[in-house]
C-alpha cells in the first residue's frame, strides 16, 4: 500500500509538472471557485451575458462516436460526410465538444477532429479521470477529476496548455463561448473565467441542480435536472428569473436521467444506467424557452418511449431490436444507437424511423451530438398509439416488465377496443411475466369496451392437448361485462364457472357476476354449480361463490331456489361460509307470500 | 386394467361372506362363486337407499358402505347415490359416493360422474374419471374425452386408459394427440382401439416416442383377434420393429412370440419369429 501510495504521489506531482508546461508563470488562482462569494444579484454574469451578446458556441460536428471493440473510436456522421475510425486506450467515454472528440486513457487526454478522427493533440494527465470538455473553435476546456478537488485545463488547438486551474471544489463539465470558459461546480454555480487571464469574471447562482454547461443549437445552457438558458435573463437566474425549461414530472420507466451529473465519470462501456435515459433538447425564440417539438423521450432497453413536454402524455412507444446504449435528441426528433451499431434516428410526432445508418459492427457506447442536424420525416405516421403499446407490451422479456407495467396502465386508459383484447391476450399468456397477468386483470376489469373481444375469450378455454395452458381472465372479465349489463355474456359466464381450471378468484368474480346479468337460461349451471360446490368448496373464495350463485338464483327463479338454498343452509355438510352467506340472503330476501294469501293484507293496506 | 377388476371382485367376496355369515347386512349380497369374471347377483338395495335418503353424514357414509360391499349387483342404487351427489354432498363423502357409483359399474351413475370429472379439487376429478372408465356409456366416454385436456397428468393418464377400456373408438385421435402431449397411457388404449391405419400411425411414432411407451399399444395390437384387426395390419406393424434392428426390438419381439397363443395367425407367426432372427444380435 505505501508503495502504491508513494507511486500516486509521485504521479501527480509529475502531473502538476507536466500540465503546468506552456503556463509555468501563470498564477491565477484569485477568488476564482471561492466560497465566500456573496451572490452579486446577477450583476456580474449579466455583464459576461453583455460581453458576450452576438457570440454563439462554436458550430458543432452531427456526429455519433462510438466505442467499440478493443479502445477503437468510431465517427459516424449524422450528415453529410465519411465515417472514420480511430484508435486509443479508453478510460472514460469519449466527449464531442463542438469540433473536437476528446478521448481518455492510457494517461493522456486527446483531441480528435470531429470530422476526420485525425489526432489534434495530446496532454499528459497522470491518469486523472476525464469529467467533461467544452470547445469554442479555439480552445478546449477540460474537467479532470483530481480526488476531492478537479482541475480545469484550457488548451489551444495546438496542444498548449493555455490555462491550468485546480481546485478542491467539485467541478462539471465546462463549455466555452468566445473564450470564456463556463464551469458548473458545487451543483449551484456557473463560474465564467476568462480563459486568456484565468480570472473569473461572472458567476450565478442557478436555482436547480447544476454541473454542466452545454452548447445546444447555438445556444449556451446550465444544467442538469433542468435546462437553465444564457439569455439576457441569466442574471435573475438566482431569484428564479432564469430563462428554465424542465421536463415534466410524470412515471417513467425505471429511472432515468435527462443529463448524466457532469461531476461523475462516465465509462467508455455503456452500463445499465445507459439503458435507462431521458432525451430533450431545449429549443425556443428569445421570449420563450421550451422543448423541441414538443416531446421529450425515454429509453428503456428496447423500448424509446415519447412523451408530450407540457404534461408528459405518453405519445408514442417503439419497440426496436436491440438495445439502445445512447443517443440524444435533435430537432424534430431523437437519434439512437443501438448495442448491435445501428443509429436510428426516430420522428418527434409518430415515432416511427426517419433515417437508419449503420456503424457496422456492434458497439459498446456511443454518444451524440445533434447541432443542425433535423430528423427527417418518415414515410408513415405508424400504427395506432394502442398497436404500438400492444406491440411493446408482447415481448416476452423480464427485463422490460416495469416499462410494460408502465404502458399497461397507459393501454387501460385508451378508449380502444383493442386495447381490451391486448390486455386479454396477456392476461391469457403462460408466457406473461406474473406482475403484468396481475396489472392486466386489474386493468381489463375496468374496461367498458371491446365486449366481443371479451365474449370471445371467454369461450376459449385451458386445455392441455391443444397447448392452451391459461385459462382466459374469466374473473375480470365477468366484471366488466356485468358493469356493461351485456346480454350475451351469462350464457358464456356460466359455462365458465363450471371450468375446474380459473382460478379461485375468477369463479367468486364469475359468480358475482351471475348474480347480476345470470337469467333463467343459466339456471342448470347455477344449480348445478350450487349442488357440486356447497359442501366441497375447496377455499372460501369458491363457497363465497356458491352464496353469490345462491343469490343468482333466488333473484332468477326464487320459487324453484329458495327450496334448495333453505336445504343447503339446514345441511350441515354445506361449508360454513357458504352456509353463512347463504343464512344472510335468505334473511335479506324474505320468502314472498303466496298471491292468494295477502288479500287480507291488501286490504288493510288500501285501508 | 388387471388390478381394477380382480381385487375389487376379491374383497366383495371376502366381505360378502363375512357379512353373510353375521347376517348383518342390510344389503341381501348373492353368494359369489366366480367372483373375476362374473358379474354380482343383484341386491336388494332398499335399505341401503333408505340411509342415503336419510339426510344424517354417520347413515350415508354407512348406506355408501354397504352399497360398495355389495358391488355391482347394487347397480340398482346407482340412481340413488347419482341423485345423493347431484344435491350435493361434503368432500369425503361426495368422493365415497364417486367411488360407490364406480363400484356399482351403472351407466346411470355416468352422468353425475362426468359433472364431478370436472371439480375444482384434483383428488375428486381423479376419482370421477376412474369411476367413469367402470360406469361406461356414451356420458362416460365424451368425459373421458375432455378429462384427455385436463390440466392434471394423473387425470389425463387416467382417462385415456379409461378410453381404451370404453373401447371408445371415436376418441383415438384424441389419444394421439394425448400421446404426442406425453400423455403415454395413450399408448395402450390406442392399441386396443385402433384399425389398420391408426395402428401404422402409432407404429410410425417408433424413434419418437420412448420405445416402451410405444410398444405399449403395439403389443395389445399383435394380441388382438384378427376379426378386430387383420393380420396384413399386425404383419406390418412387425415389419416396422424389424426394422429397427435393435436389442430392445428383438427382446420386445421375443416375448410376444413367448406369449402368442397357439391360436394365433400362422402368419403373425412366422412373421414374429422371422423378426426375431433378423433382430437378433442388433444394437443395444
Amino acid at each position: 500500500m505505501k508503495t502504491s501510495a508513494k507511486m500516486t504521489i509521485t504521479a501527480a506531482l509529475g502531473l502538476a509538472s507536466a500540465l503546468s508546461q506552456g503556463c509555468a508563470g501563470d498564477s491565477s488562482r484569485p477568488k476564482t471557485f471561492s466560497t465566500d462569494w456573496l451572490d452579486d444579484g446577477g450583476r456580474s454574469i449579466s455583464e459576461v451575458q453583455a460581453r458576450l451578446r452576438g457570440v454563439r458556441p462554436s458550430v458543432s460536428t452531427d456526429l455519433v462516436v462510438s466505442v467499440a471493440g478493443n479502445d477503437k473510436i468510431i465517427g459516424t456522421p449524422l450528415g453529410e460526410g465519411a465515417q472514420w475510425t480511430a484508435t486509443h486506450a479508453l478510460d472514460a467515454r469519449p466527449i464531442i465538444a463542438g469540433g473536437v472528440v476528446v478521448v481518455s486513457g492510457g494517461n493522456e487526454v486527446a483531441a480528435l477532429d470531429a470530422a476526420s478522427g485525425k489526432k489534434l493533440w495530446s496532454r499528459p494527465t497522470g491518469g486523472l479521470p476525464l469529467l467533461g470538455a467544452g470547445d469554442d473553435g479555439n480552445v478546449t476546456a477540460l474537467s479532470l477529476s483530481r480526488g476531492a478537488g478537479s482541475t480545469l485545463l484550457v488548451v489551444g488547438r495546438d496542444g498548449s496548455v493555455k490555462r491550468q486551474l485546480e481546485t478542491d471544489k467539485a467541478i462539471g463539465d465546462p463549455e466555452v463561448v468566445g473564450g470564456v470558459v463556463f464551469v458548473p461546480w458545487a451543483n449551484q454555480y456557473v463560474s465564467a473565467i476568462d480563459a486568456a487571464s484565468g480570472d473569473e469574471i461572472g458567476r450565478v447562482t442557478i436555482r436547480d441542480k447544476v454541473s454542466r454547461a452545454l452548447a445546444i443549437g447555438g445556444t449556451l445552457y446550465f444544467g442538469e435536472l433542468a435546462y437553465v438558458r444564457f439569455d439576457d435573463k441569466i442574471g435573475q437566474a438566482s431569484r428564479g428569473g432564469a430563462s428554465r425549461v424542465a421536463l415534466p414530472s410524470r412515471e417513467l420507466p425505471g429511472t432515468p436521467r435527462l443529463l448524466v451529473p457532469g461531476t461523475e465519470k462516465v465509462p467508455p462501456a455503456a452500463n445499465a444506467r445507459d439503458r435507462d435515459r431521458l432525451f430533450g433538447r431545449p429549443s425556443g425564440d428569445a421570449a420563450t424557452l421550451g422543448i423541441d417539438s414538443n416531446r421529450f423521450y425515454a429509453s428503456y432497453y428496447r423500448l424509446i418511449f415519447g412523451f408530450e413536454s407540457q404534461r408528459g402524455h405518453l405519445a408514442w412507444v417503439r419497440t426496436h431490436a436491440h438495445d439502445f446504449i445512447g443517443g440524444d435528441a435533435v430537432v424534430g426528433g431523437v437519434v439512437l444507437c443501438d448495442d448491435q451499431g445501428k443509429i436510428v434516428v426516430l420522428d418527434a410526432q409518430t415515432g416511427q424511423v426517419a433515417m437508419e445508418r449503420p456503424i457496422g459492427e456492434p458497439i459498446k457506447s456511443c454518444v451524440v451530438q445533434a447541432d443542425s442536424f433535423q430528423a427527417p420525416k418518415p414515410a408513415s405516421p405508424g400504427p395506432s398509439l394502442g398497436q404500438q403499446i400492444t406491440d411493446a407490451v408482447t415481448v416476452r422479456e423480464a427485463t422490460l416488465a416495469t416499462a410494460q407495467r408502465l404502458l399497461l396502465r397507459e393501454l387501460a386508459t385508451l378508449e380502444d377496443e383493442a386495447a381490451t383484447k391486448t390486455l386479454i391476450d396477456i392476461a391469457s399468456d403462460t408466457r406473461s411475466v406474473p406482475v403484468l397477468v396481475a396489472d392486466a386483470r386489474a386493468a381489463l376489469a375496468t374496461r367498458r369496451n371491446g365486449a366481443s373481444h371479451m365474449l370471445a375469450a371467454l369461450g376459449k378455454h385451458y386445455d392441455y392437448l391443444h397447448d392452451v395452458l391459461r385459462s382466459p381472465p374469466v374473473g375480470p372479465i365477468a366484471d366488466a361485462l356485468a358493469a356493461m349489463k351485456d346480454p350475451n355474456a351469462a350464457p358464456l359466464i356460466a359455462t365458465r364457472l363450471l371450468d375446474p381450471q380459473i382460478t379461485d378468484d375468477d369463479v367468486k368474480r364469475a359468480a358475482a357476476a351471475l348474480a347480476l346479468i345470470g337469467t333463467e337460461k343459466e339456471m342448470p349451471q347455477l344449480k348445478q354449480f350450487f349442488a357440486m360446490y356447497r359442501g366441497t368448496a375447496p377455499t372460501d373464495e369458491v363457497a363465497v361463490a356458491v352464496g353469490s350463485v345462491g343469490e343468482a338464483m333466488l333473484r332468477i327463479n326464487a320459487k324453484e331456489a329458495r327450496p334448495l338454498v333453505e336445504a343447503a343452509v339446514k345441511d350441515t355438510m354445506t361449508v360454513p361460509v357458504a352456509r353463512a352467506r347463504l343464512e344472510a340472503l335468505l334473511a335479506a330476501t324474505p320468502d314472498k307470500p303466496a298471491a292468494d294469501k295477502p288479500a287480507a293484507d291488501k286490504s288493510a293496506t288500501k285501508k | 386394467m388387471r388390478a381394477p377388476t380382480s381385487f375389487p371382485a376379491l374383497r366383495r367376496v371376502a366381505l360378502a361372506l363375512a357379512l353373510t355369515c353375521a347376517g348383518e347386512s342390510s344389503v341381501s349380497a348373492q353368494p359369489a362363486k366366480a367372483p373375476a369374471a362374473k358379474p354380482a347377483g343383484k341386491v336388494d338395495v332398499g335399505p341401503a337407499v333408505q340411509k342415503l335418503k336419510s339426510g344424517d353424514e354417520a347413515q350415508i357414509r354407512a348406506g355408501l358402505d354397504d352399497l360398495r360391499i355389495a358391488g355391482s349387483g347394487a347397480s340398482g342404487a346407482a340412481p340413488a347415490v347419482a341423485e345423493l351427489l347431484a344435491r350435493g354432498l361434503s368432500e369425503p363423502l361426495a368422493q365415497q359416493a364417486i367411488d360407490t357409483l364406480g363400484d356399482l359399474e351403472s351407466p346411470e351413475g355416468s352422468a353425475v360422474l362426468a359433472q364431478y370429472a370436472a371439480h375444482r379439487t384434483v383428488a375428486i376429478r381423479r376419482s370421477a374419471v376412474k369411476a367413469l372408465t367402470r360406469t361406461k356409456g356414451p356420458a362416460a366416454a365424451a368425459a373421458l374425452r375432455k378429462a384427455l385436456g385436463d390440466a392434471d397428468a394423473q387425470v389425463r393418464g387416467n382417462a385415456a386408459s379409461g378410453l381404451g377400456a370404453l373401447k371408445a373408438k371415436d376418441a383415438v385421435p384424441d389419444l394421439f394427440a394425448a400421446l404426442d402431449h406425453k400423455v403415454n397411457e395413450a399408448a395402450a388404449s390406442i392399441g386396443q382401439l385402433c384399425n389398420a391405419e391408426q395402428c401404422d400411425q402409432l407404429a410410425g411414432k417408433l424413434g419418437k416416442l420412448p420405445f416402451d411407451v410405444v410398444t405399449g399399444g403395439l403389443e395389445p395390437v399383435l394380441f388382438r383377434p384378427a376379426s378386430d384387426i387383420s393380420d396384413d395390419a399386425k404383419i406390418k406393424l412387425i415389419g416396422r420393429l424389424r426394422e429397427l434392428g435393435t436389442g430392445e426390438a428383438n427382446r420386445f419381439l421375443k416375448d410376444v412370440e413367448k406369449r402368442l397363443p397357439k391360436e394365433a395367425s400362422p402368419r403373425v407367426r412366422q412373421a414374429v419369429e422371422q423378426a426375431v432372427k433378423a433382430t437378433t444380435g442388433g444394437s443395444q
